[in-house]
C-alpha cells in the first residue's frame, strides 16, 4: 500500500470523516423532521417502491387465498359454534348503542374521544436493515396524515407515524426500544386504571405498561386499551392483554408486561385513525406539552 | 442494451430488498430471527470486481444515499458504507484470483463486514441495546445464510453481464 496513503489522499480522508461525523451527527439531531430535499428524496423512491410492492403484494394475497380456502372447512365449523353468541352480542351491542347516542343527546355532548376517521392505507416497505422497528406506508400529508397518529391493523395498535413527506410517512412500530416512545394506555376492567407503554421487552416480545397507581388491582388477562389522553390517539383501540404484573425498579408504581394484540412481523395493510375531535399537544410521543403548559398558565 | 442493464439491475435490486425484508423477521420456536437482505452491496461488489470500481463507487455512493434518506434517516451511513466496501474489494481482488467462487466468498466476507459495522454503529449511538452474541445469532448468521442463497442463484449471471458490458467497452477502446 505505498500510493495508497500519499499525502493527498491522507488528507482527502481525512477531511472526509470530518465531513461524514458531521453529516451524520447532523442528521441524528434531527430526525423527525424532513427537510425539503429529503421530502422529495422520499416521495420519488416512496412512488418507485409503491410500483414494485404493490405488485408483490397481490401474488402474495393470491397464496393468502389460496391457503385460506384449504382452511375453510375447520374454520367453518369452529365459527358455526360462535355464530349463536355472536347474534345475542350482536344484539345487545346494538342496543347498547342505541342507549348511548340517546344520553349523548340528553347531555348534548356530540363529540367522542372514541371517533376517528380511519385512512386505509398499504404498507410499502419495511425499513430493510431492521435495525429500527420502522415500517413506511403510501399515504402522507395529502391524505391528511399528521405526526403522531395512531396505526392500527384489524388486531391491534402497532404504533405510530413518526414522520410525514407529502405521499408518504414513517411508522415507528410499538415494538421499538426508543426510550422516547410513549403511549397513554387504560387498562379495561371494573374501573379503568392508566399507565403508560413504555418500552419494549427483547426477550419476552412483551411491551412494558408503567406507572400504574399501587392502589388499583391489575389482574393477569386484562386487556389493555389506548386511553385518548395522550392528545392525539383516539380511545379505545385494543393494544394488548396483561401477562404479567410487578412492581416497578423503585417500587412506588406497579408495571405490567403487555402481550401486543397485533402481530409486528408481517405487515401489509394498516389504518391511521385521525380522531375526529381536536388534537391537543399533549404528551404522547415527542410532543411538547404545550398546550397543557398554556392551560396551566391560564389557571394560575 | 448492455449498458441500460447494468444500472437497471441495481436500480431493481435497490427496490427489491424493501420487499424482501417484508418477510423478516421469521419466527421459529419462539424465537425471532433478521433476514436483512443486501442484494445492492452483493451486486455492487460484484461491478467493483468484474467491471469498473469507479462506477461501483458512484453507483455506492447514489444508492447509499437514497437508503440513508428514505429508510433509516442518518445521512451518511450507507452511502459512506457503501462505497468503501466497494473500494476494498477492488483493492483485494487484485491479490486473489478472479475465479467466481473466490469473489462470492469475498463478497459474503464483505456483507458480513457491513452487518458489523451497523451493529457497532447502532450500539455505539444507543438507537439498539444488543449482546453480541444475540446479534450473531440472530441477525449475523440468518442474513449471511439468506445471501449466500441469493449469491449462489444470481452470482453467476452478474459475473455473465459485467464481464460482457467490461469486453464491450474494452473494445470500444480499442477501435
Amino acid at each position: 500500500m505505498p500510493q495508497f496513503f500519499s499525502n493527498k489522499r491522507l488528507i482527502l480522508l481525512l477531511v472526509g470523516m470530518i465531513f461524514l461525523v458531521a453529516l451524520i451527527s447532523f442528521s441524528l439531531r434531527d430526525r423527525n423532521h424532513a427537510s425539503l430535499p429529503e421530502q422529495l428524496i422520499k416521495d420519488v423512491v416512496g412512488f418507485g417502491q409503491s410500483m414494485f410492492s404493490k405488485p408483490t403484494q397481490y401474488i402474495t394475497g393470491v397464496f393468502d387465498n389460496v391457503e385460506s380456502l384449504l382452511n375453510t372447512y375447520d374454520e367453518n365449523k369452529r365459527l358455526k359454534v360462535r355464530l349463536e353468541d355472536y347474534v345475542t352480542l350482536q344484539a345487545s351491542v346494538n342496543d347498547q348503542r342505541l342507549e348511548n347516542d340517546e344520553l349523548r343527546k340528553i347531555v348534548d355532548k356530540e363529540e367522542d374521544l372514541r371517533a376517528y376517521n380511519p385512512i386505509q392505507s398499504t404498507v410499502i416497505a419495511r425499513n430493510p436493515d431492521q435495525w429500527e422497528e420502522k415500517i413506511i406506508i403510501d399515504k402522507g400529508e395529502i391524505h391528511g396524515v399528521l405526526e403522531n397518529m395512531a396505526v392500527m391493523t384489524a388486531q391491534g395498535l402497532i404504533g405510530k407515524v413518526i414522520l410525514t413527506t407529502p405521499y408518504t410517512s414513517t411508522v415507528e412500530l410499538l415494538s421499538t426500544q426508543n426510550p422516547n416512545y410513549r403511549v397513554s394506555a387504560v387498562i379495561a376492567g371494573d374501573q379503568e386504571v392508566f399507565g403508560l407503554i413504555e418500552g419494549f421487552d427483547e426477550q419476552r416480545k412483551e411491551l412494558i405498561l408503567k406507572r400504574i397507581d399501587n392502589e388499583y388491582e391489575v389482574k393477569v388477562g386484562q386487556k389493555v386499551t389506548t386511553s385518548g389522553l395522550g392528545g392525539i390517539f383516539p380511545k379505545g383501540i385494543l393494544i394488548g392483554e396483561v401477562t404479567e404484573v410487578t412492581t416497578d425498579d423503585y417500587g412506588l408504581t406497579k408495571l405490567a408486561y403487555v402481550k401486543p394484540a397485533a402481530s409486528f412481523s408481517i405487515l401489509d395493510h394498516v389504518i391511521i385513525s385521525k380522531r375526529t375531535i381536536t388534537p391537543v399537544d399533549g404528551s404522547d410521543g415527542e410532543n411538547t406539552e404545550a398546550d397543557l403548559r398554556e392551560a396551566e398558565g391560564d389557571g394560575s | 442494451m448492455i449498458r441500460i442493464l447494468v444500472i437497471a439491475i441495481s436500480v431493481l435490486l435497490f427496490y427489491l430488498e424493501p420487499i424482501f425484508g417484508l418477510f423478516s423477521p421469521i419466527e421459529l420456536n419462539n424465537d425471532f430471527y433478521v433476514l436483512v437482505p443486501r442484494f445492492l452491496i452483493i451486486y455492487l461488489i460484484f461491478v467493483s470486481i468484474y467491471y469498473d470500481r469507479k462506477r461501483a463507487i458512484v453507483y455506492g455512493l447514489f444508492f447509499g444515499l437514497l437508503y440513508d434518506v428514505f429508510f433509516i434517516d442518518i445521512i451518511g451511513l450507507y452511502s459512506f458504507i457503501y462505497p468503501l466496501m466497494c473500494l476494498v474489494a477492488s483493492y483485494t481482488v487484485k491479490y486473489i484470483h478472479q475465479h467466481l467462487l473466490v469473489s462470492s466468498i469475498l463478497t459474503l466476507l464483505l456483507v458480513a463486514v457491513v452487518e458489523l459495522l451497523l451493529f457497532l454503529f447502532y450500539t455505539f449511538i444507543g438507537i439498539k441495546t444488543m449482546t453480541f452474541t444475540s446479534f450473531y445469532q440472530h441477525n449475523l448468521i440468518p442474513t449471511m445464510i439468506a445471501n449466500a442463497v441469493f449469491l449462489l442463484m444470481f452470482g453467476w449471471a452478474f459475473k455473465y453481464i459485467l464481464l460482457n458490458r467490461f469486453n464491450q467497452k474494452a473494445l470500444l477502446l480499442q477501435k
